[in-house]
């Protein structure tokens, strides 16, 4: 393909992209989303791997949840999060 | 960290970003103002609907947010949006091609008549429709090139970067991206540029 033809390609695929505009809101709606995601963002890593979970002992699988419901419970205020387990 | 908005405008990219690292949304703020356009216009040159593009358009400052800290501030931030928004754009055509395509084809299917209306037609003989057929109709691989080439004039060399293949491959979906789109266009060439008529061969 000649340089005249790939120009004429390039204007009109320029053309018809420029038309488009992105939305008038999508700062505000960016910016708010940003803010209450990384302020309710719960990384789960902490529930498994936190140190202070070892202070609850247990032996089998029940144990298991019990102690992860009662780990939640105890330390959700501090995460600023509100836990609900059904 | 607080930095002024206006201050924010005035600083670079690899200072923005070193803000946001350190949580500030004003950054972002001036970062996306910087970038949306760039941003946007891949993404709707690939996926071909403006939702879809305002939608990736948010994704895409979103996760500039979230994996701030793994953005180099001594690098520059354009190659990291545009990969970003081909590979967030490529997901979403492949997915409408497995799931909505199917169905807006049954859509159609039961629609009867809908392609024979006056208001279809209006919209097909739209010119502009028809660039983004053409520029949809090329394989996704062949797209993402075209688009980073036709639309933001990058060279070979950082279309290769930005996509992670070779300089090679490149040029060889260029080729064959540029042999469609002159197959879909040949026509429409005339039409909308009839001085060129004789110039788009």
């Amino acid at each position: 393909m000649d340089k005249k033809s790939d120009a004429l390609l390039r204007r009109m695929i320029k053309n018809w992209v420029n038309r488009q505009r992105p939305p008038d809101n999508g700062r505000e709606r960016l910016l708010w989303e940003a803010a209450h995601g990384s302020r309710n963002k719960i990384d789960l890593t902490v529930l498994l791997f936190r140190p202070q979970i070892k202070s609850y002992p247990f032996s089998n699988s029940n144990d298991i949840s019990q102690t992860l419901t009662a780990w939640i419970n105890e330390n959700s205020f501090h995460l600023g999060i509100q836990a609900r387990l059904s | 960290m607080s930095i002024g908005a206006a201050k924010l405008d005035a600083i670079s990219d690899s200072e923005l970003i070193i803000s946001l690292q350190a949580g500030s949304l004003e950054a972002l703020g001036v970062l996306y103002d910087r970038h949306r356009g760039l941003v946007f216009r891949t993404a709707i040159a690939i996926t071909g609907d403006s939702e879809a593009a305002a939608d990736l358009l948010h994704d895409v400052f979103l996760r500039l947010h979230r994996f701030a800290a793994h953005v180099d501030p001594c690098r520059p931030l354009e190659p990291w949006l545009y990969r970003m928004t081909t590979n967030l754009a490529y997901t979403w055509v492949k997915r409408r091609q497995r799931w909505l395509r199917p169905l807006e084809d049954v859509a159609d299917w039961l629609a009867g008549t809908h392609k024979d209306t006056p208001a279809y037609q209006a919209e097909m003989d739209d010119s502009w429709q028809q660039v983004q057929q053409a520029i949809s109709s090329l394989p996704l691989s062949h797209r993402g090139v075209v688009v980073l080439y036709y639309v933001n004039d990058l060279s070979l060399q950082e279309i290769s970067e930005i996509l992670d293949i070779p300089v090679g491959t490149v040029k060889s979906r260029l080729h064959y991206g540029r042999q469609g789109l002159k197959h879909s266009l040949g026509i429409l060439a005339g039409e909308i540029f009839p001085e060129m008529r004789y110039e788009f061969t």
